[in-house]
């Protein structure tokens, strides 16, 4: 059986963690993968100090869309908006317990990591000109 | 004649090779089909024995790679019922050759107020260009609806040819993710009467049924070898007339006559809208493609898929929570597209993949069809010559395993 169906990742697509929407979010994006059709709608708030405080998100999608999405929810609690710029796919292949993705799942394992980059910058917490 | 799916399989080298320890399965032939080796042999003959650049030399292998790549536009004439070989223009594929209708006969034909037609099974190849054609013209594009039950809407075909705005209608002769087949003639039949033109995408139908420009009476048709086991290469025909009367497409060398530091006199048809030297090694492939399909008859291609997607359909719909889209066996091509409940087919063709079964996820570069039926996106398994009930079986056998790890219940 194939990494990406392992126990850790079906218990994330099954039980999604922080799904929903946050109340008052200062992050608040729709993102799609238009050639596969993955749709995540993902909120965020941010702390007094501008650290991550919350994520949730939902949406529809394949298996590692959706575990990443919920596994990411959690794992960027703390965080500031410069440590979630700087992630990247390695980043999220550990997050997924250390998965090598072929190529065609590499855009739907990072999608809502983008998600949170795009609406980080889009809410002004975030340079426009950080990579992500 | 029925067909022999072990004969023709072994013809086709690829399916010596597993996939994960496994028998390859190959169920996405809409996307691109295997090769039978009589193409990868006439190939490797092309740059082992007889390779230059065509029509220029007057040495002796310029002279035959000239007479194997002219050879096989009379072969293409003969496989499409072309009544001359002048207008078989050689494209890059299916895409281009809608591109140079778009272009090279939109730009001059198309106003501001006239209607474009394209109906909503389109694959992106053969509307983008249009859509993006009546932004620049400032003409309607008007789609061509579809019923529930996946077949063309004919009465708001009749509509839209109604006020004779309609300048051009492109059409699918089998769509990529339904199946549908549509009728196709009566369709050009209606577009002519209304003074409109006739774009058809035979980019599916061309591997899987006879194509006859003739009896269909279109202007344009284009296909894809590489669908049909030739290597990347695709097929634009259309009636000499409305070619002569067209500007070139891409400019450059072989289409022209003759040029001037100021000014350039095109070539005939159809070197006018081959500029640059042109795959010739793939076009030869193309020729040995079309002489294995003949040799196999393509009536004997249509009877064996029809059967096969027949007992395909049926077998799927016993797998649990499984719903197909598009028409039944009769008004259908080898595309079955297919959603589990609650399965993305992502997943579905990730674990299918496990088994060596091979089929395609997503939209199939046709996304107002999966918006017209909303879906966000769909399976696809796709059939041809090589395959038989054993894949049917492997590709069911699969699903349940996918429902087994993925299934809540």
């Amino acid at each position: 059986m194939s990494d990406l169906y392992r126990e850790y990742m079906l218990d994330h697509y099954h039980n999604p963690r922080n799904y929903g929407a946050v109340d008052g979010p200062d992050v608040d994006i729709d993102m799609d993968n238009p050639t596969c059709g993955d749709k995540i709608h993902l909120t965020a708030r941010l702390d007094d100090d501008g650290h991550i405080a919350e994520v949730q998100f939902e949406g529809q999608g394949c298996v590692v869309s959706m575990a990443s999405a919920s596994m990411l929810s959690e794992e960027v609690v703390g965080k500031t908006p410069e440590d979630i710029a700087a992630m990247d796919l390695e980043d999220v292949q550990d997050m997924m317990g250390g998965v090598r993705l072929s190529m065609g799942r590499v855009k739907c394992a990072t999608l809502a990591l983008n998600a949170l980059k795009r609406g980080l910058k889009e809410a002004g917490k975030l340079a426009d000109d950080t990579e992500a | 004649m029925n067909l022999v799916v072990e004969e023709i399989r072994s013809e086709f080298p690829i399916f010596q090779r597993k996939i994960h320890g496994k028998r390859l399965v190959y169920l996405d032939s809409a996307a691109s089909a295997q090769k039978p080796r009589v193409v990868i042999d006439a190939m490797r003959k092309v740059y082992e024995q007889s390779y230059a650049n065509v029509h220029r030399g007057i040495y002796t292998l310029a002279e035959e790679a000239t007479e194997a790549y002219e050879g096989v536009r009379e072969k293409v004439a003969r496989f499409i019922n072309a009544p001359e070989s002048a207008e078989i223009i050689n494209v890059r594929n299916a895409t281009e050759g809608l591109n140079l209708v778009a272009y090279a006969w939109g730009e001059d034909n198309i106003e501001a107020g006239d209607r474009i037609v394209v109906t909503e099974m389109e694959h992106h190849s053969n509307l983008v260009p249009w859509q993006q054609l009546a932004q620049r013209k400032g003409a309607d594009l008007a789609y061509v609806g579809l019923t529930d039950g996946g077949e063309l809407d004919l009465e708001s075909l009749a509509n839209l040819l109604e006020d004779g705005r309609v300048k051009v209608l492109a059409c699918s002769m089998m769509s990529n993710v339904l199946g549908t087949i549509p009728p196709i003639r009566s369709i050009v039949e209606m577009a002519h009467q209304a003074g409109a033109l006739v774009v058809v995408d035979a980019a599916q139908a061309a591997p899987h049924v006879p194509v006859d420009v003739r009896a269909l009476g279109a202007d344009f048709l284009a296909f894809s070898g590489h669908k049909l086991g030739a290597p990347g290469v695709g097929i634009l025909w259309g009636r000499r007339k409305i070619l002569e009367s067209m500007r070139p497409f891409l400019y450059g060398g072989d289409m022209i006559r003759r040029v001037e530091k100021h000014r350039a006199v095109w070539n005939d048809v159809p070197y006018k809208f081959e500029a640059g030297t042109p795959p010739i090694a793939e076009v030869v492939g193309l020729g040995a493609a079309l002489d294995f399909l003949s040799h196999v008859g393509m009536y004997a291609v249509r009877q064996h898929e029809e059967m096969l997607v027949a007992h395909a359909m049926a077998q799927l719909l016993d797998v649990p929570g499984l719903r197909i889209y598009g028409p039944g066996p009769a008004l259908r091509g080898g595309a079955v597209s297919f959603t589990l409940d609650g399965i993305h087919p992502h997943d579905i063709a990730s674990i299918l993949d496990e088994e060596g079964v091979c089929i395609r996820a997503g939209l199939h570069c046709a996304e107002p069809l999966h918006a017209r039926f909303n879906l966000p996106a769909t399976a696809r398994a796709s059939f041809y010559i090589y395959n038989g009930e054993d894949d049917v079986r492997a590709l069911v056998v699969g699903l349940h395993k996918v429902i087994k790890i993925l299934g809540r219940g």
